[in-house]
């Protein structure tokens, strides 16, 4: 799977990565992939999957998918 | 013990060379401590109603905050302030970087300028001492040069010069002021009114120590010593340091809110090309910082592809991204980093700049302006060759760039046949990168703000949206209890607003950045606190922080409303309240009846009359300006 960390979700990476590549062996859910990221939910304001914004924290994800999250946009 | 003031003023006049220092007592200050306080009350006492701003009444204040130079990260801002010749209205604009902290260090809390040389002028402050000194051989040249002379002929090279480029020596009315070619006082044309005096510089060298002013320096000093361990630590700093402001890009985009072809849209097909991703690989040469500051958010780069960009100046922060690419249509990187390039050569606003010439694309694209009008340019969006050359030609003033160097209203007034539709302005002062469309609590503050529209006066509702976030919880001493959704207007809403309003104004006051306190960063209210305390030694609370900042607010209000502004000028763009077009918000828009009973209420909340935005005596009386009230006889109420 693509994976984009926007802002300062790359933080959570333990190798502070803002793009990487992971492997699903099977397929899992935007909040089950968050956890294993360790990547607090409140801290994601924005997924998109394959450039379709989503909104549903259930959502199936697999391996072939191109996520992107993002955190809340402040000013600057 | 001191209090964190210098407790000097210094005061120029031009037109007859006199120099003359002015002392602030500690009760003054404390009602006015630096920054836009202290300019907003030295506008309303000493310039004449209606002054020209770019005549020689106008005063222009440099003011340092109360924290500007303490050793701690982010305590590096000061304020130029003018009534702005691009809306007529209270102007101000902040910058970091190290001038600040080096007035501040030369023994002054502030320099208020007067009256109009003769010739072109610098000012030269060296540790208390003044001299204006003749520039006539500054005059035209760029920044680099001119900060080269400068130190070479005072012999020093830790000398800070602080200057208008061509812009504002041509009155562009967004012309700023830089230092170090990469820390810019941007908006709201204070270059013009530099220029205007032709004054082209301020040099300043210092040697004193800012916590020989501090009432307690050690703890001050230990509060330095966290923070700067803290930055790499807390994921909001860190992410300021390693992506800063083009980390912004990308999200903004997939939400929807990217403004794109003049506000048309809100998502950008080739948003990739300007993504961190993009900037990151073939843009960033490095990181920079401001004084003291460990979180070092400033970008360095350079670039040769199909537009060369040298590593002269700093870097384009988001701002610039957005303005120069999908607000103008224009998918290259380099030509948006060759633009940035260019209006820091010339001190220009990237934000009055990019947004002017995107409002000059779509009236060409609409036929309002044809090739003729603008010296053979296909003023198209898209056409990075025709956005570049505009650049110049705003600069030098020459063909259709003399037209929009006098900003998209102005512009849109000359060129009639509706145009104003699509200046993108309120009171003048062009939008920032963030549609409000999609967060329209910086609809509110593109509206109320004094100085026209301004993405930093207040906090972005989608920081405060979720009550379980890193952001979120960083608000909340400071009174904040409910997580409101990013597109909600109620009173609510502007209860939020005027209290995150307020503490976005104490930070322009006391000279911090915005990229500092929370919610918007890593330093805690309760850390700002014993800040202000350490530094002052005055028995303060949070409350009384947020009094600082609220004075400040109303003390520019009182002049807007002596300059004639009414509730009708704070208004957003008709544009905002029609759908957008594109984007993960496609078809969404700001419902105008909802968004005047919001600004109804938010006025009422600031002790405002809602019908002409005057303040209450009582509520002039509860800030300690009842003074102000002699200022507003002369309003209609």
């Amino acid at each position: 799977m693509k994976l984009h960390l926007g802002g300062n979700l790359s933080w959570y990476d333990h190798q502070k990565r803002a793009y990487l590549e992971i492997t699903l062996v099977e397929k899992i859910s935007l909040n089950a992939l968050l956890m294993q990221l360790k990547i607090p939910r409140a801290e994601v304001a924005i997924v998109s999957v394959n450039d379709e914004m989503i909104t549903d924290d259930d959502v199936i994800l697999c391996d072939s998918d191109a996520v992107r999250l993002f955190p809340p946009i402040g000013g600057g | 013990m001191g209090y964190g003031s210098t407790g000097k003023l210094l005061n120029i006049d031009l037109t007859n060379s006199s120099i003359h220092i002015e002392e602030i007592g500690e009760e003054h200050y404390r009602l006015y401590p630096g920054g836009k306080a202290l300019a907003a009350y030295f506008l309303l006492k000493n310039t004449p109603p209606n002054v020209d701003p770019l005549g020689p009444d106008n005063l222009l204040v440099f003011t340092t905050g109360l924290l500007t130079g303490a050793p701690f990260s982010t305590a590096t801002r000061f304020t130029v302030a003018a009534r702005s010749p691009l809306s007529g209205s209270y102007g101000e604009s902040e910058a970091g970087g190290f001038w600040g902290p080096e007035l501040k260090m030369a023994g002054f809390e502030a320099i208020i300028v007067k009256g109009k040389a003769k010739s072109p002028v610098y000012l030269w402050v060296n540790n208390g001492e003044t001299e204006i000194r003749d520039a006539g051989h500054l005059w035209g040249r760029d920044p680099d040069q001119v900060q080269e002379i400068v130190r070479q002929e005072l012999g020093d090279k830790l000398i800070r010069v602080l200057q208008i480029g061509l812009g504002g020596e041509n009155k562009v009315r967004y012309a700023g002021l830089s230092h170090e070619m990469r820390h810019h006082n941007g908006r709201c044309g204070m270059g013009a009114v530099m220029g205007s005096k032709n004054l082209k510089a301020i040099a300043v060298r210092g040697k004193g120590r800012y916590l020989d002013l501090a009432n307690d320096p050690q703890q001050l000093a230990e509060l330095g010593k966290t923070l700067a361990k803290k930055v790499k630590e807390h994921p909001l700093s860190w992410d300021l340091q390693v992506k800063g402001t083009p980390g912004l890009t990308e999200g903004i985009n997939a939400a929807g809110m990217l403004p794109t072809f003049n506000f048309r849209e809100g998502s950008f097909d080739d948003a990739n090309r300007l993504s961190w991703g993009a900037y990151e690989k073939d843009l960033l040469k490095g990181r920079g910082s401001c004084y003291a500051c460990a979180v070092r958010c400033k970008r360095e780069v350079s670039i040769s592809a199909s537009y060369d960009v040298g590593d002269k100046y700093g870097g384009p922060e988001y701002e610039a991204v957005a303005g120069f690419s999908s607000n103008c249509g224009v998918n290259d990187l380099s030509a948006m980093a060759r633009a940035n390039e260019l209006c820091n050569r010339y001190v220009l606003d990237t934000i009055s700049t990019s947004s002017s010439i995107a409002f000059a694309m779509e009236c060409f694209e609409h036929g309002l302006i044809a090739p003729k009008d603008v010296d053979g340019l296909e003023l198209r969006f898209g056409n990075a060759d025709a956005m570049l050359k505009m650049i110049e030609m705003i600069a030098y003033r020459r063909g259709f760039g003399n037209l929009l160097a006098e900003g998209a209203r102005r512009a849109s007034k000359v060129i009639g046949k509706d145009s104003d539709q699509f200046a993108m302005q309120v009171k003048g002062q062009e939008l920032p990168m963030h549609d409000p469309r999609g967060k329209v609590g910086v609809g509110l503050g593109y509206a109320v703000s004094e100085t026209g529209a301004d993405h930093l006066v207040a906090y972005h509702d989608t920081i405060l949206s979720n009550p379980d976030s890193i952001y979120f919880k960083g608000a909340i001493p400071l009174g904040i209890t409910e997580a409101l959704p990013n597109r909600e207007l109620s009173k609510k809403k502007a209860v939020t607003y005027a209290l995150m309003e307020n503490w976005s104004s104490f930070g322009k006051v006391v000279g911090l950045c915005y990229f500092g306190p929370a919610p918007r960063s890593f330093i805690q209210v309760d850390q700002i606190l014993l800040a202000m305390r350490a530094a002052t030694g005055w028995d303060m609370n949070i409350q009384d922080l947020l009094r600082i900042g609220e004075r400040a607010i109303v003390l520019a209000r009182v002049f807007n409303l002596r300059e004639g502004f009414t509730r009708q000028d704070d208004m957003l763009p008709n544009r905002l309240f029609a759908p957008l077009q594109k984007g993960a918000l496609t078809g969404v828009n700001i419902s105008k009846t909802d968004f005047e009973q919001t600004l109804t209420d938010l006025y009422t909340i600031k002790g405002w009359d809602p019908a002409t935005t005057v303040p209450t005596h009582d509520r002039l009386l509860t800030l300690d300006i009842e003074w102000a009230a002699d200022l507003l006889k002369t309003v209609q109420t």
